[in-house]
């Protein structure tokens, strides 16, 4: 019954150090700039490739992009398991219409849509 | 003393000393006889009692005491070995004795295989010791001194056999069960890999050694004698059979088992060779990057990186290869992402028994081979009739584990007539006659609804065995229609069209090989082969026959029905209906249709599947040259032939993709599939290069699995024109 009657002040406050909370990969993360956005920028401007003749180092040296992109965004993981954890984000609704504009804003306008702007 | 407290302590002393007493009446070795053993006055009455003990005392109260007891005293080598070693061949007077010690001996070498969630302390204290004592049993029953002990026990049931099955009665016909039983503990006794060895070699207990105790001891003319008369002469003998007969061949390669000596020497010495070129390409690959100096020598090097930022990487072996900086970087940090830990998960861990390669000596292969032979020619079909028989029937010997003994077993056999009838091609012939209750229609019927069954039950190893015996008969007909017997292409004719008519079985394959998640690598193993040869036979089969028809299923939607019915204003009457007539609308509707291979085979090549091959892929380095080619085969159709590519264009594939070529660790240059995987892997990646540039989205579009509805553009650069309705 003290402790109804009383305001709490006697009692001992215990303090529960709290974990700090591990950086997680998920779809906030990857939506950030640093995320698909950089990646988007990386694949206009930087991504260069010799074509012909250089099939393996063309592929080697685009999967080396992705690994340093993936490192910048979320350090701690390693690259299969980042990648691992990015393709499961992929089933998610929310990324599915993402993944839908960004390829539509790569389409071709329809030449019907061009006449109805203008 | 420090022993006898701890003895004390695991069994209760009352029990031991009874059991112990009882031991000692059975018999001993005695100086009338310089040593030699003579039975106890009460010999059968103590041999009644012990076995009451493992029944009344340990089977009742669910503990192993009397059975510790007895590997303690010594109990079947010291007295049951001897007494039926003393049995004499010829005997007129009726003797109780072997047949007591038979039940003795069936009952202490059972195989002790408890599931973890039925052990209790007791069992934990006592499994180790027992399951050491009953490898001692096997080596003592495998190489008794003086007598056949096999020949022996089976002379117990002789009499039972030598009478015509409606003279016998039921306790003559559980003789012979008790005797395949015996036979069966045999083969199954092994050393338990988690237990210290007691340093000896263990190949006088190994599966070579029974076969040749089998042979000498004509065990394999008992075996056969059952089988050929199974159905006449023996029938509720069938299950006990089978598993002495899957006990025997598990693990055991039949293709080898039908090698010339000669090419099975060579054979071996080229897998020899095989491996040893692997450990050199190993080892090199190794030395080629191995640091050049001492492991102090301190390096350490930037990686440079955007916005002027570096990473920093030591050691000397990355110097001078930006390729092998960037591994490393990857493989220092420490995080793993966590592992999913399914239900699943157990059964990887646990082996299957068929799926540990058993190596056998040449002599004990020429045995084997002769019995394989011979139940070939008589038993097959008598054999796997009876079963199937029982299977459909349900009953109740037939067990849990019967029917995944069966189809494995059929499988085995139908591999085994294959690599005979390969063996002896020059000769005339032969018709598929000796195999033939395995090719019809009630066969199938039971196959179909076992696999679809364990599909539903999630019985993976189950399903394993029905899948390589669904392999094996189709790779069966396949070898029909190259026979030059008319009688036999028309029955290939005949079953294939049975197999690729039903499209419930086309659904089932696919179903199949989306489904595997972590079940172990033999899942992996079967169903991507019968993925392999089924797709590979139907190819054939709809191009030699164009207008294939299918017959598919389709529930009808009885609502959907209804609804349209009230829409059109008909009275409440026909809505609520009366059930017969219900019944018949929600009935199953059979259609037939024209069979499309192209877009069957387009259901073949969605993500689900493309990642089981990539699964079995993963593992490159272990497959051998058929798995290899069958992964090769389904990826270059997913590509080039379905022009699915896109499918294929996600980062870890196509990183895996470059790993198997350019490493680190690549497949090994020297193997002939080399060529052949680093063209597809080429042509893949030029494709891949080119798409990149032409749609820059395509870059995010490689960390996803593809959605259905942007596949088509990402590969044609423009939308499917798709007609409004």
């Amino acid at each position: 019954d003290g402790s109804e009657t009383g305001l709490g002040i006697d009692e001992e406050v215990k303090i529960a150090k709290a974990r700090k909370p591990v950086a997680k990969l998920d779809e906030t993360r990857l939506l950030t700039p640093a995320g698909i956005p950089k990646l988007r920028r990386i694949a206009k401007t930087r991504v260069k490739f010799r074509g012909k003749g250089h099939e393996f180092s063309d592929v080697a040296r685009l999967l080396n992009t992705y690994q340093l992109w993936l490192d910048d965004l979320y350090p701690r993981a390693k690259f299969a398991d980042g990648l691992a954890i990015i393709e499961k984000l992929g089933h998610s609704k929310r990324m599915q219409m993402m993944r839908k504009q960004w390829i539509d804003e790569g389409k071709p306008r329809e030449n019907t849509e061009q006449e109805a702007d203008e | 003393d420090w022993v006898i407290f701890s003895k004390d302590n695991t069994v209760d002393p009352h029990v031991r000393a009874k059991i112990y007493a009882k031991v000692s009446e059975v018999g001993g070795p005695a100086i009338e006889l310089d040593g030699r053993y003579k039975p106890g006055p009460e010999c059968e009455g103590a041999l009644k009692d012990l076995n009451d003990w493992l029944g009344a005392y340990d089977e009742k109260r669910n503990v192993l005491d009397a059975k510790r007891c007895m590997a303690e005293a010594n109990l079947v080598k010291g007295d049951l070995l001897e007494l039926l070693a003393q049995w004499p061949e010829e005997e007129t007077e009726k003797n109780r004795i072997p047949l007591r010690c038979l039940t003795l001996l069936v009952r202490l070498t059972h195989t002790l295989d408890f599931e973890d969630a039925v052990m209790k302390v007791n069992h934990h204290r006592h499994l180790p010791y027992i399951q050491l004592s009953q490898v001692g049993y096997k080596r003592a029953i495998l190489h008794h001194d003086t007598a056949h002990i096999l020949r022996t026990v089976v002379r117990i049931c002789l009499p039972a056999i030598a009478q015509p099955r409606h003279v016998r009665n039921d306790r003559m016909e559980h003789y012979i069960i008790w005797v395949l039983h015996f036979l069966t503990n045999v083969l199954t006794i092994s050393r338990p890999p988690n237990l210290p060895s007691d340093g000896g070699d263990d190949s006088d207990i190994a599966r070579s050694a029974v076969i040749e105790a089998f042979h000498q001891q004509d065990i394999f003319a008992f075996l056969l004698t059952l089988t050929s008369g199974m159905g006449e002469d023996y029938t509720i003998q069938d299950t006990a059979v089978l598993e002495a007969l899957f006990h025997l061949i598990k693990g055991i390669d039949p293709e080898k088992l039908f090698m010339e000596e000669k090419i099975l020497t060579s054979a071996n010495t080229d897998e020899l060779k095989g491996l040893i070129q692997k450990e050199k390409a190993m080892l090199a690959g190794y030395a080629r990057h191995a640091p050049s100096r001492h492991n102090r020598f301190g390096t350490m090097i930037w990686v440079k990186r955007d916005d002027e930022r570096v990473s920093t990487v030591t050691g000397q072996d990355v110097l001078g290869n930006a390729q092998k900086s960037l591994q490393k970087m990857d493989k220092t940090k420490k995080w793993n992402k966590p592992k999913h830990r399914g239900k699943n998960k157990e059964d990887v861990k646990r082996k299957n028994d068929f799926d540990i390669k058993t190596p056998i000596t040449e002599s004990a292969r020429k045995h084997l081979r002769s019995l394989v032979e011979d139940f070939l020619d008589s038993s097959f079909n008598p054999l796997f009739t009876q079963l199937r028989r029982s299977i459909e029937r349900n009953h109740e010997r037939v067990l849990s584990e019967h029917p995944l003994q069966y189809f494995y077993l059929v499988s085995w056999f139908l591999q085994a007539e294959r690599a005979r009838r390969k063996r002896s091609k020059t000769q005339s012939a032969e018709s598929f006659g000796l195999i033939a209750s395995v090719l019809n229609q009630e066969f199938f019927i039971l196959l179909n609804r076992s696999m679809q069954r364990y599909v539903d039950e999630k019985s993976w190893k189950h399903l394993s065995a029905c899948m390589k015996c669904f392999t094996q008969i189709l790779l069966t007909v396949q070898e029909m229609s190259a026979s030059s017997l008319e009688e036999d292409l028309d029955i290939s004719e005949n079953i294939q069209n049975r197999i690729f008519y039903e499209e419930t079985n086309h659904d089932r394959v696919i179903q199949i090989l989306k489904s595997y998640k972590d079940q172990g690598f033999d899942y992996l193993d079967t169903c991507t082969e019968l993925a392999h040869v089924f797709l590979r036979m139907l190819e054939q089969y709809s191009k030699q026959n164009i207008d294939l028809q299918v017959r598919s299923r389709r529930r009808t939607r009885r609502k959907k029905k209804e609804a349209a019915q009230s829409e059109g204003g008909s009275d409440a009457e026909e809505i609520n209906g009366d059930p017969d007539q219900d019944m018949v609308v929600a009935q199953i509707v059979t259609t037939e249709r024209k069979f499309d291979f192209a877009r069957f085979c387009a259901r073949f090549m969605t993500q689900p599947c493309i990642n089981t091959f990539v699964a079995l892929a993963r593992l490159y380095n272990d497959l051998n040259a058929d798995q290899l080619k069958r992964a090769h085969r389904f990826f270059y159709r997913v590509a080039f032939k379905m022009e699915l590519g896109v499918t294929l264009y996600r980062v870890d594939i196509i990183q895996l993709f470059n790993r198997m070529i350019k490493g680190p660790d690549p497949l090994d240059k020297d193997l002939p599939s080399f060529k052949e995987w680093e063209d597809l892997v080429k042509q893949i990646f030029k494709r891949l290069v080119k798409k990149v540039q032409e749609r820059p989205e395509l870059m995010v579009e490689m960390l996803f699995s593809k959605i259905p509805a942007t596949m088509f553009y990402l590969e044609h650069g423009y939308d499917r024109a798709v007609s409004t309705r």
